[in-house]
């Protein structure tokens, strides 16, 4: 569904993804670890056209999407959603209208229906009553949950999460992560998470990628993960351990 | 930057444009700016008609074409150049440290995930507000100037508000402030755009915002102050 060849992405002489290949099918739940710097978040944003990479491949449904042109790429977009390691909601509009924003448009919705996914998504992310409040007045992780219910209410086929817990209380996270599982598991949504949290990503993820110095230098079940010899997934299991 | 003011210049014929947006804008940009730019350009004139007077006097002896001068300097370049510089400051410096701050909080990528054009979106309404904002201020500025200047005239040189008028009259024409207009309107263009354009770019961190601050305040200076002589270039075959 989601497949990478032979990726490469340079920031001038800096070459932060170097030659990444990779597949992922539908439904999956897909963690990428790996240390700050390795090329992570700029193997989300190639997904979907924020930045274009310098050779390579990407390829969603059967469609090569690497050098499409901004307006082709607005078919794409509609697919995914991304969740962005800032919040990134807009700070003149208020939570109810953040939410509303990518469904006014993407869809040709009434407003009565607005108001019931606009409610419905932040059921989900447990911040009910709060949509007439501005962003600045609520807190780092409340505006988490509500750039996660935007993109969640756009109800994409895949889901892109960078870091979506930094930041957040454990039973927010627990409850982000669980999110993330009944999505994908409910609904059939790829999620592809970038995350620093190996805990996590051994108990919701199907695969678990290592990413280092823009390659990937693990890769497998979380079972796998466990069982790997590579310095890097050692040293992220160890974190685990000594929780 | 060539592209993106191509980008920019597109964006006026694509819709919608943000006409809520845009009054806001021409809010912030004409009406807060008002009062500064008022005061100063009263400061200005004092020093005109001081300045002409002590000149005038020292080199022919005789300062009764001061009000004349005074009105041409202050429509040819003081009101509009006053104007674009403290609009440089304030409303550049305030869009770049915006944009800016919203490219480092991904903000920007968000609206491009939402598929909305980030230059339709935030550029467009921005660059007519401060297109007519200019014009406006421009056109205050100017009137403002000269009615200061005749009041200091008539204070310190004796010259009447009649005596005033009759010597503008005579020097100054309607091109004028036609010019001085169109110079309000080409500043205020390059304001928006230097300042989106900074911020579009501005690296991650306080450092970042600060750097396409303070880019954008030299850039459109400058910018300003080469294209009025261009401007002025090019309108001294029109006179």
């Amino acid at each position: 569904m989601i497949e990478f060849k032979n990726l490469v992405k340079r920031f001038g002489t800096h070459t932060v993804l170097n030659g990444l290949n990779l597949s992922i099918q539908e439904g999956e739940i897909v963690f990428i670890l790996g240390t700050s710097g390795t090329g992570k978040s700029v193997l989300l944003k190639n997904i979907v056209g924020l930045m274009t990479p310098d050779e390579g491949e990407i390829w969603i449904d059967g469609q090569e999407v690497a050098r499409l042109s901004e307006e082709d790429y607005f078919l794409v977009r509609k697919k995914c959603g991304m969740v962005f390691q800032h919040p990134a909601l807009f700070d003149s509009l208020n939570v109810f209208e953040n939410v509303a924003f990518g469904l006014r448009r993407h869809f040709n919705l009434s407003e009565a229906e607005i108001i019931e996914r606009v409610d419905k998504a932040l059921k989900v992310v447990h911040l009910s009553g709060i949509s007439q409040k501005m962003p600045a007045e609520i807190s780092y992780g409340m505006q988490k949950r509500v750039s996660l219910a935007r993109t969640v209410a756009l109800e994409p086929k895949i889901l892109l999460f960078d870091e979506p817990t930094t930041g957040l209380d454990p039973v927010t996270t627990t409850a982000v992560n669980n999110l993330i599982l009944e999505l994908s598991r409910q609904l059939r949504t790829t999620s592809l998470v970038v995350s620093h949290d190996m805990k996590c990503a051994l108990e919701i993820a199907d695969q678990i990628i290592l990413l280092d110095k823009g390659k990937i230098i693990a890769q497998g079940t979380p079972d796998q993960i466990k069982l790997s010899k590579v310095p890097l997934a050692q040293e992220f299991l160890q974190e685990v351990m000594s929780l | 930057m060539i592209v993106f003011i191509a980008e920019a210049f597109a964006g006026l014929f694509i819709p919608p444009i943000r006409f809520k947006e845009f009054i806001q804008q021409l809010y912030f940009v004409a009406n807060k700016s008002l009062v500064i730019i008022s005061t100063c350009v009263c400061f200005a004139a004092v020093v005109t008609i001081l300045e002409y007077s002590f000149h005038l006097k020292l080199v022919v002896q005789n300062d009764s074409m001061v009000p004349g001068f005074a009105t041409l300097l202050i429509l040819r370049e003081l009101g509009a150049i006053i104007t674009a510089l403290l609009l440089c400051s304030r409303v550049g410096a305030g869009y770049a440290s915006e944009v800016g701050s919203m490219q480092t909080t991904e903000q920007i990528d968000a609206l491009r995930m939402l598929g909305i054009d980030p230059i339709n979106y935030l550029v467009v309404p921005r660059l007519i507000a401060c297109v007519v904002g200019g014009m406006i201020l421009t056109i205050v500025a100017n009137l403002t100037c000269i009615l200061v200047a005749m009041l200091i005239s008539q204070s310190y040189l004796g010259f009447t508000p009649t005596m005033f008028l009759s010597a503008m009259h005579r020097f100054v024409d309607f091109k004028d402030f036609f010019f001085a207009v169109v110079k309000g309107a080409c500043f205020g263009a390059v304001i928006p755009l230097v300042a989106c354009y900074y911020g579009f770019r501005c690296q991650p961190g306080a450092e970042g915002v600060g750097k396409a601050t303070t880019n954008t305040v030299v850039t459109a200076s400058i910018a300003i102050i080469v294209i009025d002589f261009i401007l002025s270039y090019t309108f001294s075959y029109l006179y």
